[in-house]
């Protein structure tokens, strides 16, 4: 084995060693960065200035001093965005908003954040905590700085889309 | 992996807009093509044939010829780790992906270079560090497998929490014990039972992580929400100490009686991030670090061996200081081979680290700084920093507290115990012997860390929770 091949081996073995890094660091770059965005169609879109207003006074009435707990909200509705009227049941467990596909809602527009917000149980009552997201969460459109009590029938909003935990 | 999380999201939103709710979601989930597992399977057989690489550069260098038995060997070994990815398909098929390849090239380099020090040694069959080392690889892979598969959910480790708290204090004391304890150079952290010699306290700190993060969990609003503000810092009331006064008497103890610093170092730092972690207060990291501190330097000034230590330490090129026993000849050499190794390194079985004592274990750093170069060393580091952040990560995305900190803390302590290796090699903070994870020949490291892999696995796993509604694209 001449010297020459030992150090095109040894080298060659090294730049090996750093592509299985960079692979593994392509393979991840979506935690690194984010998912990527796609631009939203207009009808997708549009909600978001036309959404606000109709839904700001549905939020008013009924209950509204009422703390969500576990056993009186069964479910989150969406009450304006993208899937507007869908719901899904809620269990006992935390809620994870935000952009990445591990989250429990997984929100993908312009103004959300890979991990935006945490829907999670103080003892029996819900809490909304903002994960430090760049725009945002609003309970009532009082924006969310330390964890906060959901009460029921309350808009929610992170972005475009608005929910409500009810009944 | 854009793609792999869009496409798992993508199949839930489709049910979620149907009535059928959880049965269907779960029919449609097992219909998924584990993408999470495939990209493992590539990255761990692409890690493997490395492995096998750096063997067969070993034996070229050193030997000048192939031989293929230690190949073999090293064979057996790739096929536990894929044993254990398939393990991983079917009881935590949302495990992190990077986590097993990291270790597994971490555990082979390792094992390629402790060959490479058998070679310089003439050392064969069970005197060789190297054959050992893959055997207890082959030990620590079983056990990893079995801790996967017995623990499906981590929570369970929460109620054992103050068993692992005994656990953990009695691994850390058993040493001391007259008959099956022994002394070996210079620190008394071995257990001696029969032939077969093991240093308890490497699987202490898994107990100690699982104790901080259950114990934590529920003490951390007393400990962070009342106390007085002094200069802005708002500082714990005194009948909070206790638990770190606790520890803090812990880690002197294992100073003073086991006379190891980098142990006792590893212990309180991985308690005091955790605290800081659990409570998000400053003070307790500036009271911990002032506690250890004061007492460090203490028992510097009481007892000769850390006041040599650190003395080989600041005035490490002084003839005097390189030639006294116990003195700075082992961190002089150790740089001198970090130099010879330069930008690209002498090339594997090329170098002379067989020179540095304890080359195979404390020092196997500086062997493969030698050889490997500047370019290796930041690699195998780069590894460390990826296995690392996927921990953090669990703190970081999780959902659960106890599962949350338990993540952070064992992927801290991985950190802590390379800084302060790697710290001691380069002759940035003073020299203690601890092992490097996955690298250094030691059986009860390996074992350990490769149940801190298994333990990550796990939690990884359970905080890729399926999306219950996608909105938007």
């Amino acid at each position: 084995m001449s010297e020459l091949t030992l150090f095109v081996l040894r080298f060659g073995f090294l730049l090996l060693l750093w592509v299985f890094i960079f692979a593994i660091v392509y393979a991840l770059r979506s935690d690194l960065f984010g998912q990527r965005v796609k631009r939203m169609p207009d009808s997708v879109a549009a909600p978001f200035p036309a959404g606000q207003a109709p839904t700001a006074p549905a939020a008013k009435p009924s209950g509204k001093s009422t703390i969500a707990t576990v056993s009186n909200a069964k479910r989150l509705v969406i009450t304006s965005g993208a899937k507007e009227g869908l719901e899904i049941e809620l269990t006992a467990e935390p809620l994870t908003i935000g952009r990445s596909a591990e989250s429990g809602l997984v929100i993908r527009d312009d103004y959300t954040s890979t991990h935006h917000a945490r829907l999670l149980l103080w003892g029996e009552e819900w809490a909304i905590q903002d994960l430090d997201s760049t725009n945002g969460t609003f309970l009532d459109e009082a924006r969310v700085t330390v964890p906060t009590p959901v009460p029921l029938n309350t808009r929610v909003r992170i972005g475009t889309t608005s929910f409500e935990l009810r009944r | 992996m854009a793609d792999v999380t869009t496409d798992v999201a993508a199949t839930p939103s489709a049910t979620a807009d149907a009535p059928t709710g959880h049965t269907s979601a779960l029919r449609l989930h097992l219909h998924i093509p584990s993408k999470l597992r495939n990209l493992e399977l590539l990255l761990l057989i692409f890690a493997c044939v490395l492995n096998g690489i750096a063997v067969v550069l070993v034996q070229l260098g050193a030997l000048g010829e192939i031989r293929p038995e230690i190949i073999w060997l090293g064979g057996v070994l790739a096929v536990l780790a894929i044993g254990l990815h398939i393990a991983l398909r079917f009881v935590a098929p949302e495990a992190d992906p990077f986590i097993l390849p990291a270790a597994t090239l971490l555990n082979g380099i390792g094992i390629a270079e402790i060959y490479r020090l058998d070679i310089a040694a003439h050392a064969t069959g069970w005197n060789a560090d190297g054959i050992r080392q893959i055997a207890w690889t082959a030990i620590a892979m079983v056990i990893a497998f079995a801790v996967v598969v017995a623990i499906r959910n981590h929570r369970v480790l929460q109620r054992y929490r103050y068993i692992a708290m005994f656990t953990g204090i009695l691994l850390l004391l058993l040493p001391m014990l007259p008959v099956i304890g022994y002394e070996q150079f210079g620190a008394r952290l071995w257990v001696r039972l029969g032939i077969f010699s093991f240093q308890p306290g490497e699987l202490a700190k898994i107990a100690l992580a699982i104790f901080f993060a259950g114990y934590l969990v529920e003490a951390r609003d007393s400990l962070s929400m009342v106390g007085k503000k002094i200069l802005g810092v708002r500082f714990p009331r005194a009948r909070d100490l206790g638990p770190i006064l606790v520890i803090w008497a812990a880690a002197m103890a294992v100073l003073i009686v086991q006379r190891d610093l980098g142990t006792s170092l590893l212990y309180f730092g991985l308690f005091l991030v955790m605290i800081y972690v659990a409570t998000a207060r400053l003070s307790w990291v500036v009271l911990g670090l002032l506690l250890f501190v004061g007492g460090a330097l203490i028992a510097s000034q009481l007892f000769s061996y850390v006041a040599a230590r650190f003395h080989g330490w600041l005035d490490a090129f002084n003839p005097d200081v390189y030639n006294a026993a116990g003195g700075s000849y082992q961190l002089v050499q150790g740089l001198f081979g970090l130099a010879h190794g330069g930008l690209i390194g002498t090339g594997l079985g090329e170098g002379r680290p067989q020179i540095v004592p304890l080359a195979q274990s404390d020092y196997i750093v500086a062997s493969l700084g030698e050889e490997l170069g500047l370019a290796g060393l930041f690699a195998i580091f780069a590894l460390y920093l990826i296995l690392v952040s996927r921990g953090m990560r669990i703190g970081f995305a999780g959902q659960d507290d106890f599962g949350r900190l338990l993540g952070v803390g064992l992927s801290f302590v991985i950190a802590l115990q390379v800084f302060i290796v790697v710290g001691g090699v380069t002759r940035v903070i003073p020299l203690t012997g601890l092992t490097t994870p996955f690298l250094a020949a030691g059986g009860s490291s390996l074992v350990a860390n490769w149940i801190i892999v298994a333990l990550l696995l796990r939690l990884s796993d359970t905080i890729r929770n399926q999306p219950r509604l996608v909105i938007g694209p």
